[in-house]
């Protein structure tokens, strides 16, 4: 089943698969055909993407567009849903701590309308609703709820609320007086511990304040006691310290898959899948176990491929740290096909990247992990983080992909590129991606190029 | 030294007890919303903060976290090179003790920022007094609200965030005009045009509820000095009585609207914001769902005064309220 690592579009994905079944090709439940998505989804973006051609990436692809359905599986054989929103990674370890509860965001409807092209009218039908582009694309959201059809209604749904996006804060509250009760919890803005005062070391070299810690670890408290309440057992220290520990087992492979791809001399699997993969960190996917496996053939594979020298892109290509995730997954394509790859990224949530403290009370750990968002603190600490993994991964560029609308993008993105400019001088554009991209391919095109030949012109002779 | 606050729900009385003048940011003659031009998505007045700190270097300005482009708004101030900054953390949540904690906290984190500039400890019985007068006029003001001109209203309460007196607005003459709100974010000085514009139109804001009209007016906190301290009067009053769209959820805003609206017969509702201001454009379907009245949304754009685009939208709305 080996072949050299290569990009495939979806047709010639159709031919490879039929190869690797009659190779023997052995899948989970949710396997099958690239194609089938397109056909039985709709998710027509699926045609215009270029894929890995793994077998470890065509798991990855399969496990990312069953989550829907097997969400409505899960709930059909007894399980309860919780619907969580917005603190990316902190809720969800804490819902699959207990047996017969599964954890999502629905937040990850903002791929829906870049997946399906549109076709699905979310976003005019969110217009319809009174929230309109001014927003982020996870407005989809809100029509996915009231509509139903995409993802189950959740049993509980918890949002955190305090330093967080606007336009997310304002979609969620709309959400609530439409009928969908939610269970909100404080998220303190981040700030360092002033002289004198208790001082509480965070994942990813950060520090809070003792007294933040508290409030966090406290609404903590109060979200254990729902979930508890609504799984009918008690989420107490031990089921919580289990939960921790399988997350990290989740973060320690996607940090080993991180280093192997980001760090190496070429790039051993492709922008777009490492896009995928790092977004299982937040919720897995809707199924922890499987997570692990997905992840674990990743990792076997880039491993296998950096054994034998394969890449699947060239050395010569400029190393990219990439900042926020992209509302249209063919931007990923886009960056190595005008001569880019990822050696870095920052898609909004490398506090689930980080190792959760094991040797802390849980709930105390939780809290640590909550508060060390990156979009909770100052821009400077998100943006100091971005220049230590620059220097490390050895970035010759930086991308920051505005999200339309997205409240928090009209001035972070001008604070980070200002401070890795000043501290690591290298190349730093900032450009803006829709969930369809195509309509704006020629500038986004000539923007990217223009980043690629500057950071490789910059190249020692 | 003056403190310049960007928001109403930092306690001036709190910066008064420390020997400081506080200032509402937003009445300050130098504090230009639009005067600059904005890159996509920015806030006018967001950006307007940052700037007004940058230039004001000689005092102190305490930014909130009530939104996200104030909140990273003071980012850029602090690496601008403002020293003097300070971000006061407002508490979303208000059903559970952990916003009382966090509001507590920050107001503690607060005074030694004020030492730290310059001011000195208060004593419990100089933060009861300025309390007292600062309840005092605000109560004043509050109980002026509905009979008076729309116009001498909004002066008299950046008056009160100015300098904290109390001037008694005009009294409205009587006019057969429609009672209307004005909800939303902040509607400065440059703004007021609008109230002429509105009543040149046939109608009269019966309730300004925007950031810097009668919703930023708390009532009196009054509390019996032998069975509380101050500070946590001051704490319970603030935290017990901030009503904004930022908190989760916002039912406060609703339930402080409902009496007001009802008891003004008002009857259609100009929703007020700057461009870029989710928090509160979103609240618009809301709002006509809730009081079952005609919402019109008019934005603060970069320039001041009405502009005539947005001048047409509101005459044509008070036109269908008639």
């Amino acid at each position: 089943m080996n072949s050299p690592p290569r990009k495939l579009d979806l047709d010639q994905w159709d031919g490879r698969y039929e190869q690797l079944r009659r190779d023997g090709l052995r899948e989970p439940a949710y396997g099958g055909p690239l194609r089938r998505h397109v056909v039985r989804e709709k998710d027509f973006r699926l045609q215009q993407l270029r894929f890995d051609n793994s077998p470890a990436a065509l798991r990855l692809w399969n496990f990312l567009l069953t989550e829907n359905q097997r969400l409505h599986q899960a709930r059909a054989e007894g399980d309860k849903i919780v619907g969580t929103m917005k603190d990316l990674g902190t809720v969800p370890v804490m819902a699959y701590a207990l047996p017969g509860l599964r954890a999502f965001y629905p937040d990850g409807a903002w791929w829906t309308p870049c997946l399906m092209e549109c076709g699905d009218k979310l976003l005019q039908k969110a217009e319809m609703m009174g929230i309109d582009a001014s927003f982020c694309p996870v407005r989809a959201m809100l029509p996915a709820f009231q509509e139903g059809g995409h993802f189950p209604r959740p049993d509980l749904l918890v949002c955190s609320a305090g330093a967080i996006c606007d336009d997310f804060s304002a979609i969620a509250q709309r959400l609530e007086h439409l009928g969908h009760p939610i269970l909100w919890w404080e998220t303190p803005r981040r700030r360092q511990p002033a002289s004198g005062e208790r001082a509480c070391a965070l994942p990813g070299h950060l520090a809070a304040p003792q007294v933040q810690v508290d409030c966090v670890r406290a609404e903590l408290q109060r979200i254990a006691r729902a979930l508890g309440e609504l799984a009918g057992q008690t989420l107490d220290d031990s089921f919580l310290a289990a939960g921790i520990c399988a997350a990290n087992q989740v973060r320690q492979r996607l940090d080993s898959l991180r280093r192997a791809v980001y760090c190496a001399p070429a790039a051993p699997l492709p922008a777009l899948e490492m896009l995928v993969a790092e977004m299982l960190a937040i919720h897995f996917c809707s199924d922890r176990q499987e997570t692990i496996a997905v992840l674990d053939a990743l990792l076997a594979e880039v491993q296998s491929r950096a054994h034998r020298s394969q890449f699947i892109i060239g050395p010569d290509a400029a190393r990219i740290f990439w900042v926020n995730p992209v509302a249209d997954l063919r931007a990923m394509n886009l960056l190595e096909d005008l001569g880019g790859r990822l050696c870095g990224s920052d898609f909004m949530f490398s506090h689930a990247l980080d190792l959760i403290p094991e040797n802390l009370p849980p709930l105390d750990a939780l809290a640590r992990a909550a508060l060390a968002d990156p979009m909770v603190g100052p821009t400077e600490d998100r943006a100091a983080r971005i220049v230590r993994e620059c220097r490390s991964n050895r970035a010759e560029a930086l991308v920051v992909s505005r999200i339309p609308g997205a409240s928090h993008c009209a001035r972070e993105g001008e604070i980070i590129l200002q401070i890795v400019r000043r501290e690591i001088g290298i190349p730093a554009i900032e450009l803006e991606i829709p969930p369809v991209c195509d309509a704006l391919s020629p500038s986004l095109g000539s923007r990217l190029r223009a980043l690629v030949e500057t950071a490789q012109a910059r190249r020692p002779k | 030294m003056d403190v310049f606050l960007a928001s109403p729900w930092i306690p001036a009385e709190w910066i008064r007890a420390h020997g400081l003048q506080p200032r509402g940011l937003w009445s300050a003659e130098d504090f230009q919303p639009g005067a600059w031009p904005l890159s996509a998505g920015l806030c006018a007045f967001a950006d307007a903060a940052v700037r007004f700190a940058e230039a004001r270097t000689d005092s102190a300005v305490v930014f909130s976290t009530a939104c996200d482009q104030m909140r990273r708004g003071f980012d850029a101030a602090i690496l601008e090179g403002q020293r003097r900054a300070f971000l006061f953390n407002l508490p979303a949540t208000w059903q559970t003790p952990a916003g009382t904690q966090i509001f507590r906290s920050e107001l503690e984190r607060l005074g030694q920022f004020l030492l730290a500039i310059g001011g000195s400890a208060p004593s419990p019985e100089v933060l009861r007094r300025e309390m007292s007068q600062a309840g005092g006029a605000r109560q004043r003001l509050l109980e002026s609200a509905s009979a008076t001109s729309p116009r001498g209203f909004a002066q008299a309460v950046a008056q009160f965030h100015w300098d904290g007196a109390f001037s008694p607005p005009p009294p409205a003459p009587p006019a057969n005009q429609i009672p209307i709100a004005l909800v939303g974010g902040p509607f400065l000085a440059p703004h007021w045009e609008w109230l002429d514009e509105l009543e040149a139109a046939g109608a009269r804001v019966a309730l300004n509820a925007t950031e810097m009209g009668e919703r930023s007016l708390p009532p009196d906190f009054e509390f019996d000095p032998a069975a509380i301290h101050p500070f946590d009067a001051l704490v319970r009053g603030c935290c017990d009585n901030i009503v904004d769209v930022f908190q989760r959820p916002n039912t406060r805003l609703y339930s402080w609207l409902k009496p007001r609206l009802a008891s003004r017969n008002v009857r259609g509702i100009v929703l007020w914001h700057f461009i870029g201001c989710d928090l509160w454009r979103v609240e618009a379907p809301t709002l006509r769902e809730t009081f079952a009245l005609p919402v019109l949304l008019l934005e603060a754009g970069g320039e001041p005064g009405a502009a005539p685009r947005q001048l047409d939208r509101l005459q044509a709305f008070v036109e269908t309220l008639r």
